[in-house]
């Protein structure tokens, strides 16, 4: 049976709404009932009545904000170190000539692909030595294990994108190869750089092993590991775990609203380019 | 000249006089200088009024000694995990509850403060536990910890399903069982039992239960690993097993998490479960938020039909393993003497009291003057009178030898619970199964140092 | 000489020199925080470290161990269909998703900003959201609440109750997950293909099956390669997804590395023991990184 494309594509479309969109409804549905109702089953689909109760609990009862707070300063931070290591990092190995570049450029890669999971017992040591653990530091230090080889690559893949002449105007006016970086080639980059900004925070806003590892106070830790320690033995609060988890991806996708398309740009660079 | 003479006369005087005074004997009470800080960790129960007792009880401390206390928590999931960080970080607090297996854990990490002389001399004051929980705070005949509460398992049935089934209630795992299957009835997605055999002291800790019920244990009396293989073993397992093959429980059950068996129970959809009070107060608070008549109503029934049997019994008797929380000194605490001040408040019979007032039933003390206390509280109904014998039936991890660093290792590596899951899951054999479990259970005393 | 040799060697020292120091940064993090501790790694695999008590060193006992231990074979065993079900499920599901959108002209660039979606939110949440989704009970479960509803069922089912059920509902979330990360990739590649192709192909009579599999797969090749390359690596260390959903259960019927390895170190205390199971993937990954950096490097000369 052929099927005009039209339909196809539109019977296609609508698949996936509903699968990529259904489960989202299903928590932010589930985060406006009460306990009862979800312990009872009643109003499966659609909350009647509808309830603010577990957002204003969370809020009041756990120690949610600060999770938010913690997750919020370190994202920034994380960010904020990433953005300067990568940048400077990717110019040097897309711009600059100099002895062993394409290895560090393989090592960048290479560095992206080690997993964390290997890496957060003697991690765990080591920060515990430098006294870091139990604070958002830990994180500090962690998270661009992670975000900076991804973000590098990433740059390098953008630099490279980007005419070699308007620097050697720069570097011919007499300007330095710094200042010519940084006045010429970062505002030109900026869509790469505000892609990878907002890939190293969202990277930092999820991460979970090494938050769950490194900090064992409650009230130091970040949101992702807090969600974990809401489902407290027998009693599971699971309104207010579907309400964390609503307000917790919302600034990830408010975000991303406004950069996804650098975003996508940035994402495909690297593999399809090639 | 003259000047400095009596200087130095008062000098000499004021010296004789001090160590006069260094002579004396030290006050009982120990003392607590103002300003001191220190750490409490705590254990975060189901209930919360619970906590905010504990932490108030805490505060009144600091207030009365112009100190301060930082309250931090731990669950009933992170405790091994928390402690065991903190002692590699060398950041443990200065007091900790420290659950059943942890005082000999942590002593034999060399992590806690003998309190000996401590407990002799508040003795007059809190009283001693009794003989059967002692152990859980000595190691040899040194006491490093001084136990608090126990937070014990019950056999919650639904007593009008009995009824209405004319099934005995159960006194025994045999006849639990029995009943079960006389009460299953899967086509109204009705089952007769939730025991599920998951990571949690749900979990774990009815397997010890059973197994201590049944004179199953992979410790002698003297603290040495036991062979598992036995007959008595074999017959736990087989009932351990025997619940699931027989098909009289949900077929999730093993998946469960902590709250699993209460929510089923709540909502009706299995006869027994073992859990801890805090179904009893789930069912309260839900008929405190009732918004009608009739949920009002519905709720009430819930309350007077639901019961809290004492914990099955087994062929050697009633033993129940329960969660014993004590409070224990780290050396690493820059101020003992304050701690051991908080610790004998917290201990007092009146401050022990006021906390369990808010628990629901959960919190069973154990020092006899405290327990004396509570008896009208738990006078209030049937189910609390069962809740605060909690105490008669306990047996600690590692029964019938020493709560030993090796017998809380076999708890928390999960073998208790992974071994029924084998046959269970993997579709092994109860021989097999045991076999695995005693081989696993062999290798943990023997790597294990001091 | 000529003077122009020299002052272009100058030239290039400084240079290096320049690249040296932009490259610092990158250099003390890389070195401090994952060379250092790969080699801490490596020697702690090789004693028996129990929390607590100092190490001590025992060769290779550790490997050995594992070798012979049969949930550790699970682990393996695990990890790999966990891994191979979940790509091959996410390059196909990534093909149709490209298709499907290559062919919206109004509101595309929304549509695929929307899709993307699940890759964006937090592993932790997509994890309790799928957990939520399977589950057996109605009030929470949405595929039983819906399949009762229907009266399709007359009883829940417990999907996550069993090895294989357990092993589908992680893999389904890791691919929910997953998918559109392929689908937006694969759609930049399908956009990379010269139109021309396709109207050669048609001119000539080719059916769009073939045009499909003669034109749109092959042109796909390289970014398909690179992007299941990435992810099988991404994918096979996962932690997250199956620590929150089951925590590798039942039994030990979901448990990959990563979560065996937290459950050795953290719960039974055993660090020697729960490196090491971590060092038995690096051979996977050395293999995976070759074949990466031979399809994405050799094109970026």
């Amino acid at each position: 049976m052929r099927l005009p494309l039209k339909t196809l594509t539109w019977l296609g479309m609508t698949v996936f709404l509903l699968v990529i969109l259904v489960p989202f409804w299903w928590i932010a549905s589930m985060s406006f009932k009460t306990y009862e109702q979800i312990q009872f089953a009643t109003s499966i689909y659609v909350p009647n009545p509808f309830t603010w109760e577990n957002y204003t609990g969370l809020w009041t009862e756990t120690r949610f904000p600060t999770w938010l707070r913690n997750s919020l300063i370190t994202a920034l931070v994380v960010t904020a170190i990433t953005t300067v290591v990568s940048s400077l990092g990717g110019y040097a190995v897309a711009r600059l000539r100099f002895p062993g570049r394409e290895s560090v450029a393989s090592l960048i890669l290479i560095l992206y692909l080690i997993p964390p999971a290997l890496l957060f017992i003697p991690l765990y040591r080591v920060l515990a030595e430098l006294g870091a653990t139990n604070h958002l530091a830990s994180l500090f230090l962690s998270y661009p294990t992670f975000t900076v080889p991804f973000c590098t690559w990433l740059l390098i893949g953008f630099f490279k994108a980007l005419p070699d002449e308007l620097e050697e105007a720069a570097l011919i006016d007499g300007a330095g190869r710094v200042t010519a970086f940084v006045r010429v080639l970062l505002p030109l980059a900026a869509p790469g750089l505000v892609a990878s900004a907002i890939f190293a925070f969202t990277l930092s806003w999820n991460e979970f092993l090494y938050a769950l590892v490194f900090i064992q106070d409650e009230t130091a830790t970040t949101v992702p590991v807090g969600l974990n320690l809401l489902i407290y033995g027998d009693v599971f609060h699971w309104g207010q775990l579907m309400a964390a988890s609503v307000i917790t991806t919302i600034p990830v996708v408010a975000l991303y609203v406004f950069i996804h398309r650098w975003m996508v740009e940035g994402l495909v660079a690297g593999s399809v380019k090639g | 000249m003259l000047d400095q003479r009596i200087s130095r006369r008062s000098l000499l005087a004021g010296a004789v006089g001090t160590s006069a005074l260094l002579t004396l004997p030290r006050p009982a009470a120990p003392a607590v200088k103002k300003g001191t800080s220190l750490r409490l960790w705590i254990l975060k129960t189901y209930v919360e009024p619970t906590n905010k007792a504990i932490e108030a009880s805490a505060q009144r401390w600091a207030q009365k000694h112009g100190a301060s206390v930082t309250v931090e928590y731990f669950t009933f999931e992170d405790m091994q995990t928390k402690y065991v960080a903190a002692i590699e970080n060398k950041s443990t607090p200065d007091v900790g509850q420290l659950e059943t297996s942890a005082p000999a854990r942590f002593s034999g990490m060399g992590q806690l403060v003998d309190l000996t002389s401590f407990a002799r001399q508040i003795e007059g004051e809190v009283g001693k536990p009794p003989a059967n929980v002692a152990p859980v705070t000595m190691v040899g005949d040194k006491i490093y910890a001084l136990p608090w509460y126990v937070m014990a398992g019950f056999w919650y049935v639904w007593r009008d399903v009995f009824e209405k089934g004319k099934v005995k209630l159960p006194n025994t795992f045999e006849e639990a069982k029995q009943a079960a299957a006389a009460l299953n009835r899967p086509k109204d997605n009705f089952y007769g039992m939730g025991q599920s055999w998951n990571r949690t002291a749900d979990g774990y800790g009815v397997m010890q239960s059973l197994m201590y019920s049944y004179g199953a244990g992979w410790a002698g009396k003297d603290g040495k690993y036991k062979s598992i293989k036995t007959s008595q073993m074999q017959a736990a397992m087989k009932w351990a097993t025997d619940i699931y093959k027989d098909g009289i429980q949900p077929a999730d059950t093993l998946t469960w998490t902590g709250s699993g068996n209460n929510e089923n129970f709540i909502a009706k959809n299995i006869a027994q479960t073992s859990n801890g009070p805090s179904i009893t107060f789930a069912l309260e608070n839900a008929l405190a938020k009732a918004t009608d008549a009739k949920e009002r109503k519905t709720r009430e029934e819930a309350i007077a039909n639901h019961m809290a049997l004492p914990h099955p019994a087994g062929p050697e008797g009633r033993r129940m393993w329960a969660i014993a929380m004590s409070f224990g000194i780290f050396k690493s605490s820059k101020d003992p003497e304050a701690a051991m001040s908080l610790i004998a408040h917290m201990l007092s019979p009146e401050e022990t009291v006021s906390v369990m007032k808010d628990s629901y039933g959960q919190f069973a003390p154990v020092m006899d003057k405290a327990r004396a206390a509570s008896k009208d509280y738990f006078n209030k109904n049937e189910n609390y009178r069962t809740f605060g014998r909690a105490a008669e039936w306990f047996v600690p991890t590692g029964f019938p030898g020493p709560v030993t660093a090796a017998a809380a290792e076999v708890q928390a590596s999960n073998v208790l619970t992974d071994a029924p899951a084998k046959v269970i899951v993997d579709k092994w054999s109860v021989e097999q199964a045991i076999d695995w479990e005693d081989k696993k259970i062999k290798e943990i005393y023997d790597t294990l140092r001091g | 000489m000529r003077p122009h040799a020299s002052l272009w060697k100058r030239a290039r020292i400084r240079e290096a020199g320049t690249a040296l120091l932009f490259l610092l940064p990158l250099l003390v993090l890389v070195v401090a925080l994952i060379v250092y501790p790969v080699y801490r790694a490596v020697w702690l695999s090789l004693t028996d470290k129990l929390v607590g008590y100092p190490e001590r060193f025992v060769g290779l006992k550790n490997y050995f161990y594992l070798a012979e231990d049969d949930t550790f074979h699970q682990v393996i065993r695990n990890s790999f269909v966990f891994t191979v079900v979940s790509v091959g499920l996410k390059v196909v599901t990534g093909v149709l998703m490209a298709l499907v959108l290559n062919n919206v002209i109004r509101g595309r660039n929304f549509f695929r900003g929307l899709f993307l979606l699940p890759w964006i939110t937090s592993t932790v949440i997509i994890a309790l959201t799928w957990r939520w989704m399977f589950d057996a009970f109605p009030g929470r479960g949405f595929f039983n609440s819906v399949l009762l509803d229907l009266g399709l069922l007359s009883r829940p089912i417990a999907f996550m109750a069993t090895p294989e059920g357990a092993m589908m509902a992680v893999i389904v979330a890791n691919w929910w997950r997953g998918f559109p990360f392929f689908g937006v990739s694969f759609l930049a590649g399908l956009q990379a293909i010269p139109r021309e192709l396709y109207e050669a192909a048609s001119v000539d009579g080719a059916t769009p099956w073939h045009r499909f599999w003669h034109i749109t797969l092959p042109g796909l090749k390289h970014v398909m390669i690179v992007t299941t390359l990435l992810s099988f690596i991404l994918t096979i260390n996962d932690f997250n997804i199956i620590y929150v959903m089951t925590r590798g259960g039942p039994g030990s019927a979901t448990q990959i590395f990563a979560t065996y390895s937290y459950q050795v170190a953290f719960n039974q205390l055993r660090w020697g023991r729960g490196v090491t199971i971590c060092l038995f993937v690096v051979p996977i990954l050395v293999l995976g990184i070759i074949l990466i950096s031979r399809y994405l490097l050799r094109d970026k000369k």
